[in-house]
């Protein structure tokens, strides 16, 4: 499980809205995974197992937020924050989670698993518990809204 | 032909099955506005891969591991020990080899292998079954694809209960060209079209000339004795 954290940090950053919610998340499900290991059936992936943890705790929580009527932060100030170091990488990452955070839920979390966690398709469905071409259509949708927010010529 | 943007998006990632894929290709020929396409949707890929890719890199904050490290049942780590790497070449040698045996044993009550010359052939029900067996059909063996290689061989890409593999029709029989541990469970009774295992339809495409066979040209074939 270890060795799976550098990768679920960088989904949950894909996922949630700032880099705090995102580390927020990461212990959320560490926790969740610790609770529920024994529901791990060895043989299977875990990487698909926690992926899942934590995609299923970020519904939770931005469903409980919008119980409480909180105002989301706006994607243009979400792409301010982290970006002190002013490293390239750094800036090229806030344009991206920027883009990343205006995107409907459904279409985030599909772009995540496999734009930016690399799952192949079925294995993205299988974790969002949804047909193949719900994914699909989630998929195409997302990468179009991604294009016009980034400029086409990537 | 016209594609949409879902098969595009999949050809794109790699996703096609390679019939799909060919017919895909065949409408890039056709259309450079689909290149574009799908120039496009590799862009965006790499973009958004490269873009969150630095996260993975960063160490991990000290809480959080410190969650794992203090907990008295460690989970299967996937990190390989050193000493398994060393032994990693020998193990993939000897993994060829059981594959070798498991199809001798395995297909050896119907006989379904046998040593001809220089290489493995199918035989009995292997044999049967890549003969006349079209495409996508259920069975105990799946043919997944069938082709011509750029020799205008015919070659098949099938899945059995003890390997899977392609076997290509040569003057003594189908030659097996390529075999590894079998997917197909006895009880499946079920083939999905892209069910094929990746690394073998991915050698299917490198050997393919033009695009895979379709039923007629199968039926065709399977009329002509794969010759």
């Amino acid at each position: 499980m270890l060795a799976l954290l550098p990768r679920l940090r960088r989904f949950a950053r894909a996922l949630a809205r700032d880099a705090a919610d995102a580390d927020d998340l990461c212990q959320v499900t560490v926790e969740k995974a610790l609770l529920a290991r024994t529901s791990w059936q060895p043989g299977t992936r875990m990487d698909s197992w926690m992926y899942r943890i934590m995609r299923n705790a970020w519904i939770d929580t931005t469903r409980s937020r919008r119980r409480a009527s909180e105002t989301f932060v706006d994607a243009d100030a979400g792409a301010a924050i982290g970006g002190d170091g002013g490293a390239e990488a750094r800036v090229a990452l806030n344009e991206v989670e920027a883009a990343m955070r205006a995107l409907p839920a459904e279409q985030r979390e599909a772009v995540a698993l496999v734009l930016v966690e690399g799952l192949a398709y079925r294995e993205a469905a299988d974790v969002l518990d949804i047909p193949m071409g719900t994914l699909t259509s989630r998929l195409v949708r997302g990468r179009q809204a991604l294009m016009v927010r980034l400029g086409e010529a990537a | 032909m016209s594609v949409n943007e879902e098969t595009l998006m999949a050809y794109a990632d790699g996703e096609l099955d390679p019939l799909t894929a060919k017919r895909v290709e065949c409408a890039i020929a056709a259309d450079p506005a689909l290149a574009d396409r799908v120039d496009r949707h590799r862009a965006l890929r790499a973009r958004i891969t490269a873009g969150f890719a630095p996260i993975a890199e960063e160490p991990v904050p000290g809480h959080l591991s410190d969650m794992l490290h203090g907990n008295i049942v460690r989970l299967a780590d996937h990190a390989p020990r050193p000493t398994m790497r060393r032994w990693r070449g020998l193990a993939a040698m000897a993994a060829c080899l059981i594959v070798g045996l498991m199809l001798g044993l395995a297909f050896q009550p119907q006989g379904s292998v046998v040593a001809r010359g220089d290489g493995l052939y199918a035989s009995g029900s292997l044999a049967r079954a890549l003969d006349d067996q079209p495409g996508g059909a259920a069975g105990k063996v799946r043919v997944a694809v069938s082709f011509r290689d750029r020799q205008g061989i015919y070659c098949r890409v099938f899945s059995a209960a003890p390997a899977d593999g392609i076997a290509c029709r040569d003057a003594v029989g189908w030659a097996l060209r390529r075999t590894r541990p079998g997917t197909v469970a006895p009880s499946t009774a079920y083939a999905q079209a892209g069910s094929a295992d990746p690394d073998l339809m991915a050698a299917a495409q490198d050997m393919m000339a033009g695009a895979p066979l379709d039923a007629a040209g199968e039926a065709d074939a399977r009329v002509h004795g794969w010759r």
